[in-house]
């Protein structure tokens, strides 16, 4: 029996108060841009518009709602997911709730994760989805989270938190980071043996190796679908394979964006100033060349220094990022905001599952400093008109390749 | 000349080895030989005239290989005593540059009986409260994905200089070379990223300990450690000669003036 595409409501809480003025004033959104920028009077009553879009998403039928941890940015205002996840336990009641993630070496003790989350997922009875996170660029700078030696000290938290769920405590946990001698957390997890854990990555192989020993399930942490995402997908498949696995799509999921309205003219009028808003000031400092980028660059680096003569070898420092997209053309090249009639938006959807067969999408649909009734109407738009094509789609299409493959195990919540 | 590289228990290390006399280690910073140079240059050539110039790399630097257990100033310090071992080296005069400074004092307060005389230029190492040194990391990243004017000030007398241009050029430079400086801010988030930010608290409380003759040598302009750091050092070690200022000069002082360092080393070790 394949089960169809899994659609996920992603809000990354974007602040909406920026001045017109602040992408020629400011160099980054990101790390360094000034909080005084913070408005006190307008913020208030922001969160709770963000978390009603994010309870709407359950009552219109996403399959769940996605949260993320940033730090000292204007493009996520989520220094700590848990606390909105919280909330959504007690405003929600049917869609799981995806934290991606708790960047763990920013934790004092990864313990302290494992409880958050057992905690979550006794409130919510069971739909939490666990996200573990490294952290990225920004940081490096605003935690002081070296990439190169942190990568150690993730999975050894991720291993930590894993064994916390599993093992009967106490237990002695013999680390190198985080030595501990009486590992015995209360609360269990409701799910049985542990909440479905989400690793994001980038083509490294390091991480999809892990990922795969492990049973984990892959997200592409990447703006922009081409063939660059089957690509992935064939990557991931390959390391699968050589641990004796076998990719099936509820293994891996993407992050896309959209904007659906009754017409395309219409989807571009209504989301023009949000689309743009979120380009050239949440992107900037992130996926955009001008100013400073922290994202990706020398000094923040994890990848081996042999390894890095080999991306260099293929890539430019000039190419064009996602925010440095100039016009609707161009965004439509990008692939990764998606914006236009139900009809558009479902081609284009499914334009993409078929190239590369992954069974979760995560959705942002508010985008920068997007009015709350547009939000709204392009998500219930996207549940009513294109999530059940995709659906139903989705199982004939995963069907077609997949369906001589056992029952996908690791990836379904287990009650 | 090119370099060699040696067996260092499991570890492999570059290194170049040049001119005859007394044997001086000399141990790099970031904009200077192994940093961002494969080659000797002025500087080291000068320096080896007069006497017997072993220059390793860091671990992870230019072709050496990484630490594996950890890179804490102690694990660096025995990285380096196993590569003396390695060199049958007892004692030796000792020269550090930047990181390479940090490390020579490391190793000076821990073992003055094997180092003769010391001199450090531009070195981190020290904290030195409200004189924090630059965020190289942050000035790493370039503005508009290609400009590294900001970096280039850090290590430099300024933005645009010839120097500056030639090691840390906008844009896509030699894929070689953009490794070789990948590697060094690597090995540089390895030693110095995580607090302290290159620097050991408690060093400044161990100079003491380095009775040996030294001597500090600063740019004017250093925009990486602050001029502080060099008066904390001369202040701090029981025997200095003093802190010589190189006007005109950044960081990378060595590389801008090589012949001025030089022979303000010679006439120190001279005398």
């Amino acid at each position: 029996m394949t089960s169809p595409v899994q659609l996920y409501c992603w809000h990354f809480m974007s602040y909406p108060h920026l001045a017109p003025d602040f992408d020629d004033t400011q160099s980054s959104g990101w790390v360094t841009v000034p909080n005084s920028l913070w408005d006190r009077q307008k913020a208030r009553g922001l969160y709770q518009q963000y978390i009603d879009q994010l309870a709407y998403a359950d009552e219109i039928g996403f399959d769940g709602m996605v949260l993320n941890e940033h730090h000292q940015t204007i493009y996520g205002l989520g220094p700590s997911p848990n606390l909105v996840a919280a909330a959504l336990t007690q405003r929600t009641k049917k869609g799981k709730i995806i934290i991606l993630g708790n960047l763990l070496p920013l934790h004092m003790n990864p313990l302290r994760v494992a409880e958050e989350y057992a905690m979550l997922d006794n409130m919510s009875d069971g739909r939490i989805i666990a996200g573990f996170a490294p952290g990225s660029g920004p940081e490096t700078f605003n935690y002081n989270i070296a990439s190169a030696p942190s990568r150690d000290q993730f999975w050894e938290a991720v291993e930590l938190i894993r064994k916390a769920w599993t093992q009967p405590g106490p237990f002695n946990f013999e680390g190198r980071h985080y030595p501990l001698r009486y590992v015995n957390p209360w609360p269990l997890p409701t799910q049985n043996p542990h909440p479905p854990i989400w690793i994001p990555g980038a083509r490294s192989r390091d991480t999809l190796v892990q990922i795969a020993k492990h049973g984990y399930c892959y997200f592409l942490s990447s703006r922009s679908h081409g063939k660059e995402t089957a690509k992935s997908v064939q990557q991931f498949a390959k390391v699968l394979e050589q641990h004796g696995d076998v990719y099936r799509p509820h293994r891996m999921g993407i992050l896309m964006s959209t904007y659906v309205a009754e017409t395309d003219k219409q989807a571009q009028d209504e989301s023009r100033e949000g689309v743009w808003y979120f380009l050239k000031n949440c992107l900037k400092g992130h996926q955009r060349r001008e100013g400073r980028q922290l994202t990706f660059g020398p000094g923040v680096p994890y990848i081996p220094t042999n390894e890095f003569h080999d991306y260099l070898k293929f890539s430019d420092p000039t190419t064009p990022l996602l925010g440095d997209t100039q016009d609707w053309d161009d965004l439509q090249k990008s692939q990764s905001i998606i914006v236009g009639s139900p009809e558009t938006v479902y081609r284009r959807f499914i334009d993409i599952l078929e190239h590369a067969q992954v069974g979760h999408l995560l959705i942002q649909f508010h985008m920068g400093n997007m009015k709350d009734e547009l939000t709204r109407k392009s998500m219930h738009l996207f549940a009513t008109q294109v999530a059940p094509r995709l659906r139903e789609d989705s199982v004939k299409l995963f069907g077609r390749t997949f369906s001589d493959l056992p029952a996908a195990a690791g990836m379904e919540v287990v009650k | 000349m090119s370099s060699r590289l040696i067996k260092v228990r499991d570890r492999e290390v570059t290194i170049f080895e040049k001119g005859d006399g007394p044997p001086t280690l000399y141990l790099h910073g970031f904009a200077d030989v192994h940093g961002v140079a494969g080659d000797l240059l002025p500087f080291h050539d000068a320096l080896s005239k007069k006497s017997r110039l072993i220059a390793p790399a860091h671990p992870g630097c230019n072709g050496s290989s990484e630490l594996s257990n950890g890179w804490a100033p102690g694990d660096l310090s025995f990285h380096y005593l196993e590569l003396l071992d390695e060199l049958g080296l007892d004692t030796f005069n000792l020269v550090g540059h930047c990181t390479g400074g940090w490390i020579a004092a490391e190793l000076a307060v821990r073992h003055p009986e094997r180092v003769r005389q010391l001199v450090l230029i531009g070195a981190c190492g020290l904290f030195v409260a409200g004189e924090p040194t630059s965020d190289v990391f942050m000035h790493a990243q370039p503005e508009r994905g290609v400009d590294y004017a900001t970096l280039r000030n850090v290590f430099f007398n300024g933005p645009q200089t010839e120097l500056g241009l030639r090691w840390f050029p906008n844009g896509r430079g030699d894929l070689d070379e953009e490794t070789r400086r990948y590697a060094m801010l690597r090995y540089g988030s390895f030693t110095g990223f995580r607090p302290p930010y290159f620097y050991e608290r408690s060093l400044i409380e161990r100079l003491h300990r380095a009775r040996m003759r030294s001597l500090v040598i600063w740019g004017e302009h250093d925009h990486m450690v602050p001029l502080a750091h060099g008066q904390a050092y001369a202040k701090g070690l029981p025997n200095s000669s003093g802190l010589k200022i190189v006007a005109g000069a950044g960081h990378a002082v060595q590389m801008e003036q090589p012949q001025v360092v030089a022979d303000l080393i010679h006439q120190f070790l001279d005398d």
